[in-house]
């Protein structure tokens, strides 16, 4: 379904991530771990379009999605590159593709109803059959989104936003959906709330990349898991043994070192 | 710490010394009234959007009322000197004063607002004052303006005899002046609280700038030069018209400010003049003029928003390195028989995955010692250490690239603690070394302990004059005493006095043989420093103090107890696995370059660890390696 | 003072406001959407009417200048939105990009002007107006033309409302102004909203010219008056709703004419800036506004 190879990616001049190799099959859900600040989010900013990738590439469906070639590099500090060079990955050829990213934290439109936001979200499904199941399926997990539809999404908590964030997502029938930290910041029962309906989503037949901070609510949804740390994926864990604290502590410190 | 040299000893000083010749000297030779008056225009757009720069561009204060400013002082002098009757020259010094109330009145709306609020208010507030002067017209008079103001004059002599000579140099003292306090502000406290609230608002704030006051005196200080201009304006066309006001003349200021670079003082100087001069060739176009400017400047501001001031500082840079380049080429040319003789044998050119770099290497089959120099220095700031450890050990040291008689890099690939390490490692595996003993100094430690984390052979670590870092930039100020110096080592560019500066802080300078190593400093691409600090945060730190920790390798510190850079308390509390002799050990009275300023101790305590280790002291005392964490990184596992 | 003067003061200042919302819509669709301060809106204002009285020279009457005010609009739009990616677009990832889009602007106005200038020449013009006459509204009579600039412009306004809060593409523009990045993760071409935000503005503006090309007379400059008249409208409502500006444009109008009426022509201006200075002092950020800003 979806395959990173090699790439590196950043804020130029700042790289942040390097070589990151990834791949997500059919009906297969992939989780990604790791500390804060590592670049996990940028990562899969990059990998949805929302930033031009340096090098490598992202293929979704046997597709190429960014543009062939390294990004060249930018000789002069000043010249302002954006003016005649074009992205080289644009986030509506991913959504087109089905490439569906749920933002951290993601504010959505403040000033706007959830209706509004809903009523708009189906235009990234681009034709794709299936936005009246995924509306049902939605409202089915997420019952609040009825309750509160009238609302505008800067009144709303920050757990409800996130079920929004989620919901226009699934309008937008994903064929690989990707979740970035979508339990940040939440209290325990919205949590598991939340984990909960994440987990229905990938029993709908949904792929799944699933970033978190908390490995046991990645471990009881995932078939793979990565540590990433540090710009790059550094090890696969694995999922059916519960890693502890001791041993996610060597990984990611000390493991890390050949 | 922020590292501020006083003008005459930076690189400033010399363009600005011949500038000012040139435009001392400048009427003397073009006797044209014409031509003068262009000029005195060029000073006080110079003044005008320099000024707005302070509000601007460092204040991020998006401060339409800058014309506005210019114009209080031009009719401030016209009611003054003309109505009032009093003396031009005292008007001409009281009329800022009507331009900073008004900053000062402007301020209480500005104050609470931001962004695009502020070119609204402030626009309207010219605005406003517009329709005051125009309403007001028997004073004012009204939209003709007022004319025949009174001139300058010291004694008899009018400014404006003898081809305008007087109003040139007037106005060129004002620029001197107006740049001279601009520069002066930029750098003192207040300066770098309007830097602060403009970059980080709420982080100023809660460290005790007070927002309110430092945009107040912001606000004031960008309208003290506009009044003092727009009275002498006044004084020198004799005119006072509300086309001052115009989009017009909002146009050409903010264009020269723009297209001269903002946040940088020098830059709308001499935009002045080239838009000053680039308007007058095209003068008898009539409206294709004002079109071939204002494309020119959207021209300019698309493919450059930097500015002018930036185009200088690239092309600088660009020479720079030419010119580093040269020097590199020159002395390996011509120095390669002072290097050999320094040395005890010749060196030679390697190439790796990084560029050519120049290597030394005795190449006998013996124990491998591996030594990596620091920040803008040399290989041969080792040659003690040659001479002392040749008979036992094969010695290997090269230049970094961009150092020494290396070639330069490329500033994107080659300048990082990464590339450096695998320099080292390529070096390593290319002359078949077996498991050398690496020893790094300053820079080079870092370089070292990268190489070491990287898992790449090694027998023996040692370091000098480098603090392990777990976090970065997080634990410099922990690592490292806070000094100017240290300001230097990710600096670019030196002027002459900070080369000297810098060496003289990190090597012995007066130890006998350190001329090449001090010559280094000269020699060294600055954007090899300046690039190896902006990666700094890209580097594995957690994998080095995860090394250091696991202690598998020997591993020594050996410290001048007069470092100027290293904080010794850090560096002895720091958690080693496997440390020799347990501590960091020191050198009484040497500085960051112990290997040079007491080369015999230093010799003996380095000989001593490379000896004990060989012996096994390490086997016997490292035990099994548990991690232990100083700082546990923000990181969550649920127990539940 | 009869009631009769009071609704013919009241239907005139309601004239004006209607102008004033026109010319202020513009502004406050680019700033909600581009966070850019337009500068060239006047001289959008100016070419706008200029283009109208082109066109208008092929053909007289009604039919004449609904045809030339359509081509005007339309041109302008197609206008605004191409110069989104020459004058704002380029600076879309600078922080600075405020300050840049300003010189651009104000550069951009230099140019329509100086061509204006080229083209038509400095001489004064006026578009021949859409009816000619005086139509009675609740007993009172108005130039026929006055009403059908405020029946157009209330008739725009509603347009663009409807457009914003009830098509697929407005509510897409607006999730455009309101975070960029979440509505480039949902597919949406930001970059095409963007321009045509810069296109909506150019044409309100376009729309402004024309009628105020048919009420008086017309120079390559005059765009520098409305310019400051919307901006007057911006502070005095606030920008952070597109609304806001047209609560503002209609109360504006009002006094205005009520100024007029009691003080005369001479102290109106003094009367609208003093009103905007009380506004700045009590609430800076405009009556309708709050400090943030949305489509």
């Amino acid at each position: 379904m979806l395959q990173v190879t090699g790439l590196s990616g950043g804020y130029p001049p700042v790289s942040v991530f390097r070589d990151v190799d990834l791949t997500v099959g059919e009906d297969e859900a992939v989780g990604l771990f790791g500390p804060n600040g590592h670049g996990k989010s940028t990562l899969l900013s990059t990998v949805a379009g929302l930033l031009d990738p340096w090098r490598g590439e992202i293929r979704f469906d046997g597709r190429r999605l960014n543009a062939p070639g390294d990004m060249p590099a930018r000789l002069s500090r000043h010249v302002n590159y954006d003016l005649f060079r074009p992205r080289r990955m644009r986030a509506r050829h991913a959504v087109r593709a089905g490439l569906i990213y749920v933002m951290q934290g993601n504010r959505l439109f403040p000033e706007m109803t959830v209706d509004e936001v809903l009523g708009i979200a189906p235009k990234a499904a681009m034709g794709r059959a299936g936005v009246g199941e995924m509306y049902d399926l939605a409202h089915d997990l997420f019952p609040v989104l009825r309750r509160r539809r009238r609302s505008k999404i800067r009144y709303l908590s920050g757990g409800e936003r996130q079920m929004v964030s989620i919901a226009v997502a699934l309008l937008a029938v994903p064929r690989l959906l990707i979740l970035d930290e979508p339990t940040l910041g939440l209290a325990p029962r919205l949590r598991l709330e939340l984990a909960e309906a994440v987990g229905r989503i990938r029993e709908a037949g949904t792929p799944l990349v699933l970033v978190d901070q908390n490995i046991e609510f990645l471990t009881g949804l995932v078939d793979r898991l990565h540590l990433f740390v540090n710009g790059t994926i550094a090890a696969e864990i694995d999922r059916t043994e519960r890693p502890s604290h001791e041993s996610i502590m060597t990984l990611m410190f000390g493991g890390a070192a050949r | 710490m922020k590292y501020a040299p006083p003008f005459h000893h930076s690189s400033a000083l010399l363009p600005v010394l011949a500038a000012g010749a040139v435009l001392t000297v400048l009427p003397l030779i073009f006797t044209d009234a014409y031509i003068r008056h262009i000029c005195i225009l060029a000073f006080i757009y110079a003044i005008l959007a320099s000024s707005w720069d302070l509000s601007l561009g460092y204040g991020g204060i998006f401060n339409f009322a800058h014309m506005a400013f210019f114009a209080i002082g031009l009719y401030a002098y016209g009611i003054g000197a003309k109505i009032v009757g009093l003396n031009p020259w005292l008007t001409v010094l009281l009329a800022p004063v009507a331009a900073i109330a008004f900053a000062a009145l402007l301020a209480v709306p500005v104050l609470r607002l931001e962004g695009v609020y502020v070119i609204l208010v402030t626009i309207a507030a010219s605005q406003l004052l517009l329709k005051l002067i125009v309403s007001q017209s028997e004073v004012t008079g009204g939209t003709s303006g007022m004319v025949l103001l009174p001139r300058l004059t010291i004694g008899d002599y009018r400014l404006t005899d003898d081809g305008r000579i007087g109003y040139y140099y007037a106005a060129l003292a004002m620029l001197g002046l107006s740049t001279l306090f601009l520069y002066k502000l930029e750098r003192s406290p207040l300066g770098r609280a309007i830097k602060a609230l403009r970059d980080n608002k709420y982080y100023a704030i809660a460290r005790g700038v007070s927002e309110g006051r430092t945009r107040l005196y912001t606000l004031c200080a960008s309208a003290l030069l506009p009044g003092l201009a727009g009275a002498f304006y006044g004084s020198y066309v004799r005119v006072a018209s509300i086309e001052v006001f115009g989009l017009a003349f909002l146009t050409l200021v903010l264009s020269i400010l723009l297209v001269g670079g903002v946040s940088t003082i020098w830059g709308p100087i001499l935009a002045a003049f080239l838009i000053a001069v680039f308007s007058e060739v095209l003068a008898d176009f009539g409206s294709w003029r004002d079109i071939a400017v204002a494309l020119a400047i959207v021209g300019v501001i698309l493919l450059y928003p930097g500015g002018l001031f930036a185009g200088l500082q690239e092309l600088r840079d660009f020479l720079d390195s030419r010119k580093t380049a040269a020097t590199a080429a020159w002395g390996r040319r011509f120095q390669a028989g002072a290097r050999a003789a320094l040395m005890g044998a010749p060196g030679r050119s390697i190439a790796t995955g990084h560029g050519e770099v120049a290597l030394f290497d005795t190449g006998e089959e013996k124990p491998a010692l591996l030594l990596i120099h620091g920040n803008s220095s040399c290989k041969e700031a080792f040659h003690r250490q040659v001479a002392a450890f040749r008979d036992r050990y094969r010695i290997v040291a090269f230049d970094l690239p961009g150092h020494g008689v290396s070639r330069n890099g490329n500033p994107r690939t080659d300048y990082s603690l990464d590339a450096y390490a695998r320099i080292a490692a390529e070096i390593v595996g290319i002359l078949e070394l077996d498991r050398p003993a690496v020893f790094g100094w300053s820079l080079g430690g870092y370089v070292a302990l990268e190489y070491a984390a990287g898992g790449h052979p090694l027998g023996t670590l040692a370091i000098c004059g480098t603090s392990p870092l777990s976090l970065y930039p997080d634990d410099m100020p922990a690592g490292y005493i806070a000094s100017p110096h240290m300001e230097l080592a990710s600096k670019r560019f030196f002027s002459w006095r900070e080369k000297r500066d810098y060496a003289e802080a990190t090597l012995a300078t007066r130890a006998p043989g350190s001329g090449l190593a001090r010559r280094a400093v000269w020699r060294t691409d600055g954007r090899a420093r300046e690039q190896l600090f902006s990666r700094m945060k890209t580097v594995d730190w957690q994998r080095q103090v995860a090394f250091l920790r696991r202690g598998t390798a020997p591993f020594a510190m050996i410290n001048g107890s007069e470092d100027p850079f290293i904080d010794h308390a850090y560096c002895a509390a720091f958690e080693y696995g496997a440390i020799w002799r347990g501590a960091p050990q020191s050198i009484d009275g040497a500085g960051h370059a112990p290997f040079l300023a007491a080369p015999e101790t230093f010799n003996r305590l380095l000989g001593e660890f490379l000896e004990e280790c060989a012996s096994g002291w390490h086997a016997e005392k490292s035990g099994p390696a548990v991690p232990r964490f100083a700082r546990t990184p923000e990181f969550r596992t649920t127990e539940e | 003072m009869t009631f009769e003067t009071f609704q013919f003061i009241l239907a005139s200042g309601l004239i004006l406001g209607g102008l004033y919302a026109l010319m202020a819509i513009g502004l406050s669709v680019v700033w909600t959407t581009l966070d850019v301060f337009n500068f060239a809106h006047g001289a959008f204002v100016a070419l706008g009417a200029y283009i109208a009285w082109q066109v208008a020279q092929y053909g007289e009457g009604l039919w004449g200048f609904v045809f030339a005010a359509g081509v005007s609009v339309g041109l302008m739009f197609v206008l605004g939105f191409i110069l989104h990616f020459c004058l704002i677009k380029p600076f879309e990832k600078r922080p600075n990009i405020v300050l840049l889009a300003v010189i651009t602007t104000l550069a951009a106005s230099v140019v329509i002007e100086s061509l204006i200038q080229l083209v038509w020449g400095p001489r004064e013009k006026q578009i021949s107006p859409a009816v000619s006459g005086r139509i009675e509204v609740f007993g009172t009579g108005f130039v026929a033309n006055d009403v059908v600039a405020l029946a157009v412009a209330l008739a725009a306004l509603a347009a663009l409302a409807l457009f914003l809060r009830r098509t697929g593409t407005g509510r897409a523009m607006r999730a455009a102004a309101q975070n960029r990045e979440a509505a480039e993760a949902m597919g949406f071409n930001v970059t095409v909203l963007y321009a045509t935000a810069l296109g909506i503005a150019a044409a309100a503006a376009a729309l402004a010219g024309v009628f105020i090309g048919s009420l008086r007379f017309i120079n390559p400059s005059f765009g520098a008056d409305p310019l400051m008249k919307s901006l007057i409208v911006v502070i005095f409502g606030g920008v952070a709703k597109f609304t806001s500006p047209i609560y503002a444009a209609f109360i504006l109008g009002v006094v205005e004419a009520f100024s007029i009426y009691f003080l005369g022509l001479y102290w109106s201006p003094a009367v609208l800036f003093g009103l905007m200075v009380v506004v700045l002092l009590v609430k800076p950020e405009g009556l309708f506004g709050h400090r943030r800003k949305t489509l």
